[in-house]
Protein backbone atom coordinates (compact mmCIF):
# COMPACT_ATOMS: atom_id res chain seq x y z
CA UNK A 1 0.00 0.00 0.00
CA UNK A 2 2.72 2.44 1.03
CA UNK A 3 4.73 1.36 -1.98
CA UNK A 4 1.76 2.03 -4.31
CA UNK A 5 1.18 5.48 -2.84
CA UNK A 6 4.88 6.33 -3.12
CA UNK A 7 4.81 5.22 -6.76
CA UNK A 8 1.78 7.42 -7.46
CA UNK A 9 3.47 10.43 -5.88
CA UNK A 10 6.56 9.83 -8.01
CA UNK A 11 4.40 9.43 -11.13
CA UNK A 12 2.86 12.83 -10.42
CA UNK A 13 6.31 14.35 -9.80
CA UNK A 14 7.64 12.76 -13.01
CA UNK A 15 4.68 13.79 -15.17
CA UNK A 16 5.46 17.42 -14.36
CA UNK A 17 9.01 17.01 -15.64
CA UNK A 18 8.75 14.64 -18.61
CA UNK A 19 8.36 17.42 -21.22
CA UNK A 20 11.38 19.30 -19.90
CA UNK A 21 13.34 16.05 -19.79
CA UNK A 22 12.52 15.31 -23.44
CA UNK A 23 13.14 18.87 -24.69
CA UNK A 24 16.34 19.74 -22.75
CA UNK A 25 15.49 23.35 -23.54
CA UNK A 26 18.11 25.80 -22.23
CA UNK A 27 15.39 27.87 -20.54
CA UNK A 28 14.16 24.98 -18.41
CA UNK A 29 16.82 22.34 -17.90
CA UNK A 30 16.32 19.74 -15.18
CA UNK A 31 19.16 19.54 -12.71
CA UNK A 32 21.23 16.32 -12.60
CA UNK A 33 19.51 15.03 -9.45
CA UNK A 34 16.09 15.49 -11.06
CA UNK A 35 17.26 13.63 -14.17
CA UNK A 36 18.58 10.74 -12.05
CA UNK A 37 15.35 10.50 -10.07
CA UNK A 38 13.22 10.68 -13.21
CA UNK A 39 15.24 8.05 -15.08
CA UNK A 40 15.14 5.74 -12.06
CA UNK A 41 11.37 6.11 -12.00
CA UNK A 42 11.03 5.49 -15.76
CA UNK A 43 13.02 2.28 -15.39
CA UNK A 44 10.40 0.84 -13.07
CA UNK A 45 7.12 2.50 -14.13
CA UNK A 46 5.40 1.19 -17.26
CA UNK A 47 2.85 3.99 -17.29
CA UNK A 48 5.41 6.81 -17.32
CA UNK A 49 7.84 5.07 -19.66
CA UNK A 50 4.96 4.44 -22.09
CA UNK A 51 4.12 8.15 -21.92
CA UNK A 52 7.73 9.06 -22.74
CA UNK A 53 7.73 6.64 -25.67
CA UNK A 54 4.45 8.05 -27.02
CA UNK A 55 5.61 11.66 -26.69
CA UNK A 56 8.78 10.72 -28.58
CA UNK A 57 6.75 9.18 -31.40
CA UNK A 58 4.60 12.31 -31.66
CA UNK A 59 7.66 14.57 -31.60
CA UNK A 60 9.38 12.55 -34.28
CA UNK A 61 6.29 12.66 -36.53
CA UNK A 62 5.95 16.43 -36.07
CA UNK A 63 9.62 16.91 -36.93
CA UNK A 64 8.91 15.25 -40.24
CA UNK A 65 6.34 17.96 -40.98
CA UNK A 66 9.18 20.48 -40.79
CA UNK A 67 11.26 18.46 -43.24
CA UNK A 68 8.36 18.29 -45.66
CA UNK A 69 7.61 21.97 -45.39
CA UNK A 70 10.78 23.90 -46.00
CA UNK A 71 10.22 27.53 -47.05
CA UNK A 72 9.54 28.10 -50.69
CA UNK A 73 12.83 28.48 -52.61
CA UNK A 74 11.57 31.56 -54.43
CA UNK A 75 10.73 33.25 -51.11
CA UNK A 76 14.16 32.42 -49.68
CA UNK A 77 15.87 33.78 -52.76
CA UNK A 78 13.69 36.92 -52.71
CA UNK A 79 14.64 37.60 -49.07
CA UNK A 80 18.35 37.24 -49.82
CA UNK A 81 17.81 39.75 -52.60
CA UNK A 82 16.12 42.10 -50.10
CA UNK A 83 19.18 41.78 -47.84
CA UNK A 84 21.50 42.57 -50.77
CA UNK A 85 19.48 45.65 -51.69
CA UNK A 86 19.38 46.88 -48.08
CA UNK A 87 23.13 46.50 -47.74
CA UNK A 88 23.68 48.35 -51.03
CA UNK A 89 21.41 51.16 -49.83
CA UNK A 90 18.79 50.52 -52.51
CA UNK A 91 15.99 49.94 -50.01
CA UNK A 92 15.13 52.04 -46.99
CA UNK B 1 29.97 47.74 -40.29
CA UNK B 2 26.17 47.74 -40.28
CA UNK B 3 26.24 45.70 -43.47
CA UNK B 4 28.65 43.13 -41.98
CA UNK B 5 26.55 42.73 -38.85
CA UNK B 6 23.37 42.42 -40.91
CA UNK B 7 24.87 39.66 -43.04
CA UNK B 8 26.28 37.87 -40.00
CA UNK B 9 23.24 38.03 -37.70
CA UNK B 10 20.19 38.46 -39.88
CA UNK B 11 20.78 36.71 -43.20
CA UNK B 12 21.21 33.21 -41.64
CA UNK B 13 17.78 33.56 -40.01
CA UNK B 14 15.81 34.09 -43.23
CA UNK B 15 14.47 30.54 -43.39
CA UNK B 16 13.45 30.56 -39.74
CA UNK B 17 11.63 33.86 -40.24
CA UNK B 18 9.77 32.45 -43.24
CA UNK B 19 8.74 29.32 -41.32
CA UNK B 20 7.60 31.20 -38.24
CA UNK B 21 5.78 33.82 -40.32
CA UNK B 22 3.82 31.07 -42.05
CA UNK B 23 2.85 29.57 -38.71
CA UNK B 24 1.74 32.96 -37.41
CA UNK B 25 -0.11 34.42 -40.38
CA UNK B 26 -0.75 31.62 -42.85
CA UNK B 27 0.89 31.07 -46.19
CA UNK B 28 -0.41 34.01 -48.24
CA UNK B 29 1.12 36.98 -46.37
CA UNK B 30 4.49 35.50 -45.49
CA UNK B 31 6.71 37.32 -47.99
CA UNK B 32 5.33 40.79 -47.19
CA UNK B 33 5.74 40.22 -43.48
CA UNK B 34 9.30 38.89 -43.67
CA UNK B 35 10.42 41.60 -46.11
CA UNK B 36 9.07 44.31 -43.81
CA UNK B 37 10.73 42.57 -40.83
CA UNK B 38 14.09 42.62 -42.64
CA UNK B 39 13.71 46.32 -43.44
CA UNK B 40 12.89 47.15 -39.81
CA UNK B 41 15.78 45.01 -38.59
CA UNK B 42 18.11 46.92 -40.93
CA UNK B 43 16.96 50.25 -39.49
CA UNK B 44 17.33 48.94 -35.91
CA UNK B 45 20.71 47.32 -36.50
CA UNK B 46 22.72 50.03 -34.71
CA UNK B 47 20.74 49.35 -31.51
CA UNK B 48 21.27 45.55 -31.61
CA UNK B 49 23.94 44.26 -29.20
CA UNK B 50 24.72 41.03 -31.08
CA UNK B 51 23.15 38.73 -28.49
CA UNK B 52 20.35 36.30 -29.40
CA UNK B 53 19.78 37.52 -32.97
CA UNK B 54 16.97 35.04 -33.57
CA UNK B 55 15.01 36.16 -30.52
CA UNK B 56 15.60 39.81 -31.50
CA UNK B 57 14.33 39.16 -35.03
CA UNK B 58 11.29 37.24 -33.79
CA UNK B 59 10.34 40.20 -31.62
CA UNK B 60 10.60 42.46 -34.67
CA UNK B 61 8.54 39.97 -36.68
CA UNK B 62 5.79 39.95 -34.05
CA UNK B 63 5.71 43.75 -33.76
CA UNK B 64 5.78 44.14 -37.53
CA UNK B 65 2.85 41.78 -37.84
CA UNK B 66 0.89 43.82 -35.29
CA UNK B 67 1.87 47.13 -36.90
CA UNK B 68 0.89 45.92 -40.35
CA UNK B 69 -2.58 45.55 -38.90
CA UNK B 70 -2.81 41.84 -39.27
CA UNK B 71 -4.40 39.74 -36.64
CA UNK B 72 -2.48 36.59 -36.02
CA UNK B 73 -4.64 33.96 -37.62
CA UNK B 74 -2.43 30.97 -37.36
CA UNK B 75 -3.01 27.40 -38.08
CA UNK B 76 -6.33 27.33 -39.78
CA UNK B 77 -7.35 23.85 -40.82
CA UNK B 78 -5.93 24.49 -44.29
CA UNK B 79 -2.60 25.63 -42.92
CA UNK B 80 -2.17 22.48 -40.89
CA UNK B 81 -3.04 20.44 -43.97
CA UNK B 82 -0.39 22.34 -45.89
CA UNK B 83 2.25 21.05 -43.50
CA UNK B 84 1.36 17.45 -44.14
CA UNK B 85 0.40 17.54 -47.81
CA UNK B 86 3.59 19.19 -49.00
CA UNK B 87 5.97 17.20 -51.10
CA UNK B 88 9.06 16.08 -49.21
CA UNK B 89 11.88 18.59 -49.51
CA UNK B 90 14.74 17.66 -51.78
CA UNK B 91 16.98 15.07 -50.17
CA UNK B 92 14.40 13.99 -47.59
CA UNK B 93 13.62 10.31 -47.69
CA UNK B 94 9.91 9.60 -47.35
CA UNK B 95 8.74 7.04 -44.79
CA UNK B 96 9.31 3.53 -46.07
CA UNK B 97 6.35 1.16 -46.23
CA UNK B 98 7.84 -0.75 -43.32
CA UNK B 99 8.11 2.42 -41.22
CA UNK B 100 4.49 3.23 -42.04
CA UNK B 101 3.39 -0.22 -40.91
CA UNK B 102 5.41 0.08 -37.69
CA UNK B 103 4.08 3.54 -36.82
CA UNK B 104 1.38 3.60 -34.15
CA UNK B 105 -0.48 6.29 -36.06
CA UNK B 106 -0.72 7.59 -39.60
CA UNK B 107 0.04 11.16 -40.70
CA UNK B 108 -3.71 11.78 -41.09
CA UNK B 109 -4.34 10.75 -37.49
CA UNK B 110 -1.74 13.22 -36.26
CA UNK B 111 -3.09 15.97 -38.51
CA UNK B 112 -6.59 15.49 -37.07
CA UNK B 113 -5.19 15.52 -33.53
CA UNK B 114 -3.35 18.80 -34.14
CA UNK B 115 -6.36 20.34 -35.89
CA UNK B 116 -8.51 19.53 -32.88
CA UNK B 117 -6.38 21.77 -30.62
CA UNK B 118 -7.47 25.28 -29.68
CA UNK B 119 -5.57 27.93 -31.60
CA UNK B 120 -3.29 29.07 -28.79
CA UNK B 121 -2.19 25.52 -28.01
CA UNK B 122 -1.72 24.63 -31.66
CA UNK B 123 0.48 27.66 -32.34
CA UNK B 124 2.92 26.81 -29.58
CA UNK B 125 3.06 23.19 -30.68
CA UNK B 126 3.82 24.20 -34.27
CA UNK B 127 6.42 26.79 -33.26
CA UNK B 128 8.34 24.44 -30.96
CA UNK B 129 7.81 20.97 -32.43
CA UNK B 130 7.60 21.79 -36.14
CA UNK B 131 9.45 25.10 -36.54
CA UNK B 132 11.90 23.96 -33.84
CA UNK B 133 12.09 27.18 -31.86
CA UNK B 134 13.33 27.10 -28.27
CA UNK B 135 10.89 27.99 -25.50
CA UNK B 136 12.42 31.49 -25.28
CA UNK B 137 12.20 32.03 -29.04
CA UNK B 138 8.57 30.90 -29.13
CA UNK B 139 7.90 33.30 -26.25
CA UNK B 140 9.40 36.17 -28.29
CA UNK B 141 7.41 35.22 -31.38
CA UNK B 142 4.16 35.24 -29.41
CA UNK B 143 4.88 37.99 -26.88
CA UNK B 144 4.14 35.78 -23.88
CA UNK B 145 6.30 34.62 -20.93
CA UNK B 146 8.38 31.44 -21.25
CA UNK B 147 6.25 29.82 -18.53
CA UNK B 148 3.15 30.33 -20.69
CA UNK B 149 4.87 28.67 -23.64
CA UNK B 150 5.78 25.70 -21.44
CA UNK B 151 2.32 25.22 -19.99
CA UNK B 152 0.57 25.56 -23.37
CA UNK B 153 3.06 23.21 -24.99
CA UNK B 154 2.61 20.64 -22.29
CA UNK B 155 -1.18 20.74 -22.57
CA UNK B 156 -1.04 20.65 -26.38
CA UNK B 157 1.14 17.54 -26.37
CA UNK B 158 -1.01 15.86 -23.73
CA UNK B 159 -4.11 16.50 -25.82
CA UNK B 160 -2.51 15.19 -29.00
CA UNK B 161 -1.40 12.10 -27.11
CA UNK B 162 -4.88 11.59 -25.68
CA UNK B 163 -6.37 12.01 -29.16
CA UNK B 164 -4.03 9.30 -30.46
CA UNK B 165 -4.57 6.97 -27.50
CA UNK B 166 -6.71 4.46 -29.46
CA UNK B 167 -3.90 4.20 -32.03
CA UNK B 168 -1.26 3.63 -29.37
CA UNK B 169 -3.42 1.00 -27.67
CA UNK B 170 -4.09 -0.80 -30.95
CA UNK B 171 -0.36 -0.78 -31.78
CA UNK B 172 0.49 -2.12 -28.35
CA UNK B 173 -2.12 -4.89 -28.62
CA UNK B 174 -0.72 -5.75 -32.05
CA UNK B 175 2.79 -6.12 -30.63
CA UNK B 176 1.55 -8.42 -27.86
CA UNK B 177 -0.28 -10.76 -30.20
Amino acid sequence: MIRAVRMMVTCHWSARRIQRYLDSDPAALLDPSEIRRLEAHLAQCDKCSTAVDEFRQIDSALSRWALRRMPDRQSVSHMHDVVDRLVRGELQ
Amino acid sequence: MQADAFRRYVEPEIEVLLRVARTLVGSSDVDDLVQETLMRAWRAMDRFDGRYPRAWLLTILRNTNINMGRRMRPYSVDDVASYTDAKPAFGITPLSTEEQVMAAFLPDDLERAVQSLDTKFRTVLLLVDVDELTYAEAAEALGVPVGTVMSRLSRARERVRRHLQPNFEAASAGRQR
